[in-house]
């Protein structure tokens, strides 16, 4: 009955609830909140990328109009440590203060708070701080950085964090096989870029509460952080979560400007609030991405691979948070969509003078996909196969599944084969083949190159928290431990509790983000949100009818198999109650679920057709057609937006966006015209097609949606441009692929091209 | 400095600083919280509101420039009586939102558009060039596009309707 109901309501598509006030301008952001007698925060930061901090002069600053306080690390009475989150055993020894008290390590680091009335005020203060630091040397690379001289921490590595995972790979592998190639990959440092940026008020309540109100993906999570580095009773402090301006992944961590908030708040008694502007969002923290990747593949005559070694330095910048688990992530999925007997990653977190980095969409998923699907290129082309081919004679089948890789992950469901064939078919796969034969024969037309990924992803980690409660009014409230950041929340789980009880959605309200109102909660990351959260409250709504059920088999005195549901109504020999009136007659009819499914494992295939102006080096991305499978799909509307989404997510780090510093390790991207994000003239067209493989550990059977088309698409743009510029070492192309890239590429990186392209630059001249 | 505008209608008194944006005026002395702020140096848009009919950053723009002068903001796109514009509308339909952060940019930018030239949705590069002012983290603009092509026709007809 439940799954008739599923099949039913769900891949509907009713109108976002959040719209109504969204549109109008009425949505509520933190910095939209009034709270009597707030205070405004600026911070003032380290001009410097590494150095020892000298002196902080605020006499100057404090004397200001309308400025309240002006404090470094020495005028607080406490300064809490950064929190490094998940238990991340590389902090230990690395404390991260709130405010610097003698060191600096990344430009922008948090050096003394200022509050005033407002901002104008709080900013004319800031600027009149001088900071004084003794520079130190500076650390950009985290390959290099491993083996400095140079520690940031005396007495501890730079390297942070280094594991293997798999088991090491006989050299005589790679000495035997029929072929061998190897590459070197860059994934670029990334600006989150949320279009709000980080953003939080704290007020404190007597003398030992808080409540705070933040754009954040995980409140329960602040919450357990802010009672730890606080010394407060979590029962103390409540977190809110007001409408959230876009997180990708950078507001699911602690961060030092909450911490010397909170102690300004309590200190002061009066409400503070902390908005980041830009420039602050930035320089980060956090940043995304930032790995060195080699990679190494053997195979045989066939193209079977036999080996694939995958080696990861991970910039996680000054201070070890979050970003520390993302190249982990990367290992675990190294081993992509293929059937390799042999796979051996060694990931280092390494620490550098750049902000510190944390999860971004797609956290290590995309720097594991671009790093087996670029290599599988470059096997391709070594063997003289069709990519297409190379990775059909390669895929793990759907009777191999569930597979366990060499590097200790189950694979769960799907058919990745049937992905691929059909993004083939989508994007005509045949018909842009014949093409690039013709403009290569033809010679006149810019070169044409079609770029495959097929990725494995993992989604949804821990566990989550659901409840429903019949309310006597005929109303249900469905209670969530996520936290919804854009994603539409308040449409889609109502959907989820309604399929279950055959009612209405209209008839359920949602309520999440209040650590008041749900009692215990993860939040919204690793696209876990429907996956998890979506699991607890069908299960909640399923235990909701059995309660119900049992409830009413008291009442009239039967035994419970008498009792049927129905749409909202329990009956038996001729009685009935709908849940409302059981809940009235009989008291609070509720049911609390805590589900803790294994992770699990969407998948598809991106194929990007580019072409390549090898004069200019300009890409014009022709199309891009993304296959995913996210398990069973609740709202399609909202599924598909979020892919679209992710896609020029993953546009912008193929072709535009990069964090830069420079020499002396100060951020040189600081506005929106320096960090390029794309606009509605860069979007190409793309095309949507799905193939659906339950989950099979969940009821819901619904698998993580939301990441995938930063994970697909930067492999599927850097394969289609290196097959555009036919290049014999693809390794010369780094995201993102400017102009200049590919145009020096074209020149360094393309032997047989550059040579049959120089005559046709002659005829063109003339 | 004593400014004199009308927002959405209604006649403002205003003492600001001299340096005092138009985006923190609308926001703080007006209470008008639909327009975001986003990156407060004029490239993503999230803040623009209408002048005199004419889409403005109004983070790049002093309050007291606008002394004398129609402003109008999300809240004014709505009818009197409540009746959503045929943006707000279709923005909802065609899910051209997600966060919702940099929507009352698009809509009053779309806004201010089709009341000049209704004609802009219905040419593919000018639409483009226009959609290209504002930036959206979320959404990969398609489905924006697609809901200002929508509203241009509900409007169209209601025009059509009333002659």
């Amino acid at each position: 009955m439940v799954e008739g109901e599923m099949a039913r309501r769900g891949g509907w598509a009713p109108a976002r609830r959040e719209d109504a006030r969204l549109v109008r301008g009425a949505g509520c952001f933190v910095g939209d909140l009034r709270v009597p007698g707030c205070l405004e925060a600026a911070f003032v930061r380290g001009a410097v990328a590494h150095g020892e901090l000298r002196g902080v002069h605020v006499a100057q600053a404090r004397r200001m109009p309308r400025v309240a306080v002006v404090w470094s690390a020495s005028d607080l009475p406490q300064v809490p440590l950064t929190p490094p989150m998940l238990g991340i055993k590389a902090a230990k020894g690395r404390p991260w203060p709130a405010l610097a008290t003698d060191r600096v390590r990344y430009a922008g680091q948090p050096v003394a708070l200022v509050l005033a009335a407002d901002r104008y005020a709080a900013e004319d203060a800031r600027d009149a701080v001088r900071v004084d630091v003794a520079p130190l040397p500076v650390l950009l690379d985290p390959t290099r950085a491993a083996d400095s001289e140079v520690l940031l921490f005396p007495g501890e590595p730079n390297v942070a964090v280094d594991k293997d995972f798999g088991d090491p790979i006989d050299d005589a592998v790679w000495r035997d096989a029929a072929v061998v190639v190897e590459g070197r990959y860059r994934q670029q440092l990334l600006a989150h870029t949320s279009m709000e940026a980080r953003a939080i008020l704290i007020r404190p309540e007597g003398a030992d509460g808080l409540t705070v109100w933040c754009s954040h993906q995980a409140p329960h999570r602040l919450r357990g952080d802010l009672a730890n580095a606080l010394g407060l009773s979590r029962q103390r402090i409540r977190v809110v979560v007001p409408d959230v301006g876009g997180a990708f992944g950078g507001k699911s961590e602690t961060y030092p400007e909450y911490l010397a908030l909170a102690v300004a708040a309590r200190e002061l008694g009066r409400p503070v609030r902390w908005l980041e502007d830009r420039a602050e969002a930035l320089t980060g923290p956090p940043h995304g991405r930032g790995q060195n990747q080699r990679t190494r593949m053997a195979a045989d005559a066939d193209g079977r691979i036999l080996a694939y070694q995958l080696e990861i330095d991970a910039d996680i910048g000054g201070y070890p948070h979050l970003g520390a688990f993302v190249p982990l992530n990367s290992s675990v999925l190294a081993a992509g969509a293929y059937r390799t007997p042999r796979v051996h990653v060694r990931a280092r977190a390494v620490l550098t003078t750049t902000a510190p980095t944390s999860p971004y969409r797609g956290a290590g998923r995309p720097e594991a996909a671009t790093a087996i699907e670029r290599t599988v290129d470059l096997l391709a082309r070594r063997l003289g196969l069709d990519p297409a081919e190379l990775r059909l004679r390669n895929f793990i089948r759907p009777d191999e599944l569930p597979y366990q890789t060499p590097t200790g992950f189950t694979y769960d469901s799907g058919d990745y084969a049937a992905a691929l064939r059909l993004a083939m078919r989508t994007v005509d796969y045949e018909g842009w083949r014949a093409e690039q034969a013709r403009r290569r024969e033809g010679g006149v037309e810019p070169p044409l190159g079609i770029g495959i990924c097929s990725y494995v992803e993992r989604s949804g980690n821990a566990s989550e928290f659901g409840s429903v409660e019949a309310c006597p009014d005929g109303r249900f409230i469905a209670l969530s431990g996520c936290c919804s950041t854009g994603q539409g929340h308040e449409t889609s789980f109502p959907q989820v509790v309604a399929a279950v009880l055959g009612v209405e959605p209209e008839l359920i309200r949602l309520v999440e983000a209040d650590t008041a109102l749900v009692p215990r909660g993860i939040g919204s990351y690793s696209s876990r949100s429907m996956q998890t959260g979506g699991a607890a409250l069908h299960q909640a709504a399923g235990a909701l009818i059995e309660l119900a059920r049992g409830r009413l088999a008291e009442r009239l005195s039967v035994p419970i198999e008498r009792i049927r549901y129905h749409a909202g109504t329990v009956s038996a020999d001729g009685e009935s109650m709908s849940l409302g009136a059981l809940a009235a007659a009989t008291g609070p009819l509720r049911t609390d679920e805590v589900v803790d499914p294994p992770q699990a494992v969407p998948f598809g295939t991106y194929i990007a057709v580019v072409e390549v102006d090898p004069e200019l080096g300009s890409v014009r991305v022709l199309r891009i057609v993304a296959v995913d499978d996210y398990g069973v799909v609740v709202n399609p509307v909202i599924v598909h937006g979020q892919t679209a989404g992710s896609v020029v997510q993953g546009l912008g780090q193929s072709l535009y966006e990069q964090v830069r510093y420079d020499d002396d390790g100060l951020p040189s991207t600081l506005t929106l015209l320096d960090y390029l994000i794309p606009t509605m003239s860069e979007v190409p067209p793309l095309t949507l097609a799905e193939t659906c493989s339950p989950n099979p550990n969940t009821a819901l059977g619904a698998k993580g949606a939301g990441e995938a088309g930063c994970i697909g698409t930067p492999a599927a743009i850097l394969n289609a441009v290196a097959d555009a510029l036919d290049l014999d070492d693809p390794n010369v192309l780094q995201t993102p692929l400017t102009p200049y890239a590919c145009w020096e590429a074209a020149r360094t990186g393309s032997g047989r091209s550059a040579a049959r392209r120089a005559p046709l630059r002659v005829e063109a001249t003339r | 400095m004593r400014t004199r505008l009308t927002v959405n209608g209604q006649a403002r008194e205003l003492d600001v600083e001299p340096r005092r944006t138009l985006a923190d005026a609308l926001r703080e002395d007006c209470g008008l919280t639909g327009t975001h702020l986003a990156c407060e140096h004029g490239v993503c848009g999230a803040c623009t509101v209408l002048v005199d009919g004419e889409a403005v950053r109004s983070c790049l723009m002093f309050a007291v420039q606008c002394d004398g002068r129609q402003v109008r903001t999300v809240e004014g796109l709505a009818a009197a009586d409540g009746t959503p514009h045929p943006l707000q509308e279709a923005f909802s339909a065609e899910h051209a939102l997600q966060c919702g952060f940099c929507t009352p940019g698009f809509l009053m930018l779309a806004a201010g558009a089709l009341a000049r030239d209704p004609s802009v949705a219905a040419d593919p590069d000018r639409l483009r060039e226009l959609l290209t002012s504002n930036l959206c983290r979320c959404t990969g603009y398609e489905s924006i596009r697609r809901a200002v092509v929508r509203a241009a026709g509900e409007l169209d007809g209601a025009r059509h309707a009333d002659s």
